[in-house]
């Protein structure tokens, strides 16, 4: 899962990052409006962290430009502007949620979490599949109810799936979605993440798609 | 005292000179109009020395009378109508109605003048006395010849004059006066049209004076407007600062709360402590700078409709996941119930009001507007669970003394408790017909 983090406070910025990383994303910072806007156009984030008060663009006219062009990924405002006229304003302009300054980074998580689970299509915070579990709150894996132990990358292309069940997901629109945009990116690694998966989990659980990339569904279901 | 009214100093100054003028001007009159009687009976005087004069001569020095007058006020006796000639300071001739008696004539005309002067004469009556020498032939001194007449003829005629007179500039006066204050009061009407403006605009009716002044205000009225203008933008920057000052601190108070919340030692612990603190401050004095801003600012109006319905927007889309199908809010009569305040002061209350019962809601939550009297009662109900009645003092209460509040409980209910306070509002709970809490939002009506 990709976040992008537009904030102009570079300590904030870090300690968002930081948190976001260890929480199992890959995350991109942007220190203003203006690069912001960029890589929201360019990158498919699957969440956006956004800073109303911005260097260049503020923050309420990128989220006007994404939202007119089409772009519908989530968007998490973060700001110190608390008032409920902003707020209106912040939803208005199409923010999917909205988080004031000073705040809780276990908040911030939950409600990231959230908006990725809620744009998959997704109620509850527990994915299933078949035998396997993910909790997205703590990424506890289980199979058959035991745990089972990922590596950090296993388990964001495990979570992608997990979250993207029953389409086929291609190579590349996983690649962009579970590195970073400074990452060397190199597609034979996510078929040694995939053989592991399913050396982990179960060899059925994530079919190959010759030519198109790989899919996960629920046994019974095909694609 | 005098300094304080224009229209009073106007009216008494002009009652001074007005007085003063019909004063000086009554009395010129009733002199002048005296000399004029006295002049008018001394020339009926003067004819009559004429005709004796016309009768007398001199005969081996003597004076001879070949005539004398025959007008009867000279024949009764002590009419006070009297004449006597007197030679070398002798009188050798008078009328008969002198009887046995003699006028001293203490002053004496010069050949060719006439004088008239005042004299007490017989049984204490004032006399009038007129004068004149003349020389006639055959004697070489001067020959006087004096006529009188009673004086109360001149006094009656000149105190009627003066009693007419008096009662005419006193009537006279009296509509001088009623036109200076008529006239003072159209005046100074433009005065008082910028009172009443001025009066409207510190109601929060209006935020500017309008319509047309004369000449002499309208620089007045523009320096007003000007100055309300500027104050105004003080006001707004003010707000402004304290605004952007507020959330400039507050992504630096993130940064503290997030780096002490990765610690577990006992300095973290106080850091978050502290950080929360200041964020409380931070957020009730912005409130509070807002609204105390605000209240200075006339004609301020807020459209609750409009506020509500997007606090319904928001509110609907945040808490969309909440139970199965989120929560719904209805608006009922908002529209056109406005209030006199802040727009954004307005929509900080409702949002928060609206924000905690959206949060205790089971799925419902309504907003409905009330006229009442002066006041707009606006309700927020939902269908949570309420709070128990011995309760709901204390919760309001916390507002008040929210510096011994525990951090993060109660700050929304504590803005909207000072914020209504500040724009003359109150806030009270009670028990709603959707089951749960109701809170009732009362503030003065735009």
């Amino acid at each position: 899962m990709r976040v992008l983090v537009v904030e102009d406070e570079p300590d904030l910025r870090k300690q968002i990052n930081r948190a976001l990383s260890e929480a199992g994303y890959s995350v991109d910072e942007a220190p203003d409006g203006e690069e912001g806007e960029f890589l929201g156009d360019t990158e498919p984030y699957d969440v956006i962290v956004l800073d109303l008060g911005l260097p260049k663009v503020d923050g309420i006219t990128v989220l006007n430009h994404w939202r007119q062009a089409g772009r519908d990924m989530p968007v998490l405002i973060l700001t110190a502007r608390d008032s409920w006229n902003e707020k209106v304003g912040g939803f208005d302009a199409g923010a999917d949620d909205y988080l004031t300054k000073p705040f809780h980074m276990e908040e911030l998580l939950a409600r990231v979490r959230a908006l990725i689970r809620r744009s998959a299509g997704h109620a509850t915070p527990i994915l299933e599949c078949g035998p396997v579990e993910l909790d997205t709150r703590t990424g506890k894996v289980t199979m058959d109810g035991s745990a089972v132990s990922l590596t950090a990358h296993e388990l964001k292309v495990l979570s992608y799936f997990m979250h993207h069940q029953g389409r086929v997901v291609s190579q590349t629109e996983l690649i962009e979605h579970i590195y970073d945009q400074d990452f060397d990116r190199d597609s034979n690694t996510i078929e040694v993440f995939i053989a592991r998966l399913r050396k982990k989990l179960s060899s059925s659980l994530i079919k190959t798609h010759r030519g198109r990339g790989y899919s996960m569904s629920p046994p019974g279901e095909d694609v | 005292m005098l300094s304080r009214s224009v229209s009073l100093r106007l009216i008494l100054l002009s009652l001074i000179w007005i007085s003063g003028a019909l004063a000086v001007g009554g009395w010129v009159l009733s002199t002048h109009f005296r000399n004029h009687v006295e002049t008018s009976f001394d020339f009926g005087l003067e004819r009559h020395i004429e005709e004796v004069l016309s009768y007398a001569e001199i005969v081996d020095g003597k004076l001879m009378m070949n005539h004398r007058p025959t007008d009867p006020t000279f024949l009764r006796p002590l009419s006070g109508w009297y004449w006597e000639i007197i030679m070398d300071g002798v009188v050798v001739e008078r009328s008969r109605s002198l009887w046995d008696q003699v006028l001293p004539f203490k002053q004496v005309p010069k050949r060719g003048e006439v004088i008239g002067f005042f004299i007490d004469g017989p049984r204490g009556k004032k006399l009038r006395v007129v004068g004149e020498a003349f020389s006639l032939p055959g004697y070489d001194k001067d020959v006087y010849i004096y006529f009188t007449g009673p004086a109360d003829v001149i006094d009656t005629s000149t105190e009627e004059f003066t009693e007419t007179l008096v009662t005419s500039l006193i009537l006279l006066g009296l509509g001088l006066v009623a036109a200076v204050m008529v006239q003072v009061l159209l005046g100074l009407r433009p005065l008082n049209l910028v009172r009443k403006q001025l009066a409207s605009i510190h109601a929060g009716e209006s935020d500017r004076m309008s319509g047309q002044f004369p000449t002499e205000v309208e620089p007045l009225v523009d320096d007003l407007n000007k100055l309300l203008e500027h104050n105004a933008q003080v006001i707004e920057r003010a707000r402004t600062h304290a605004g952007n000052l507020a959330h400039a601190l507050k992504t630096p108070l993130a940064v503290l709360s997030n780096e002490a919340d990765r610690s577990q030692s006992q300095a973290a612990v106080i850091l978050r402590e502290q950080v929360q603190i200041m964020n409380e401050l931070v957020t009730r004095h912005l409130a509070r700078a807002r609204a105390a801003g605000g209240l200075g600012v006339p004609g301020l109006r807020a459209d609750v409709g409009d506020i509500s319905s997007g606090l319904k927007r928001t509110l609907q889309r945040i808490y969309q996941h909440k139970g199965e199908h989120g929560v719904s809010i209805s608006l009922v009569n908002v529209r056109g119930q406005d209030v006199v305040g802040d727009r954004q002061d307005i929509e900080e209350m409702l949002g928060n009001l609206m924000d905690n019962a959206c949060k205790w809601a089971a799925n419902r939550v309504r907003v409905s507007g009330e006229r009442v009297g002066p006041d707009i009662v606006l309700s927020i109900d939902d269908d949570g669970p309420g709070i128990p009645e011995d309760l709901r003092e204390d919760v309001l209460q916390r507002g008040k003394r929210l510096d011994e509040a525990t951090p993060g409980s109660g700050l929304g209910l504590s803005i909207v408790v000072e914020l209504a306070e500040l724009y003359h509002g109150s806030l009270s709970l009670g028990e709603s017909d959707l089951g749960g809490l109701s809170v009732r939002l009362q503030l003065p009506a735009a």
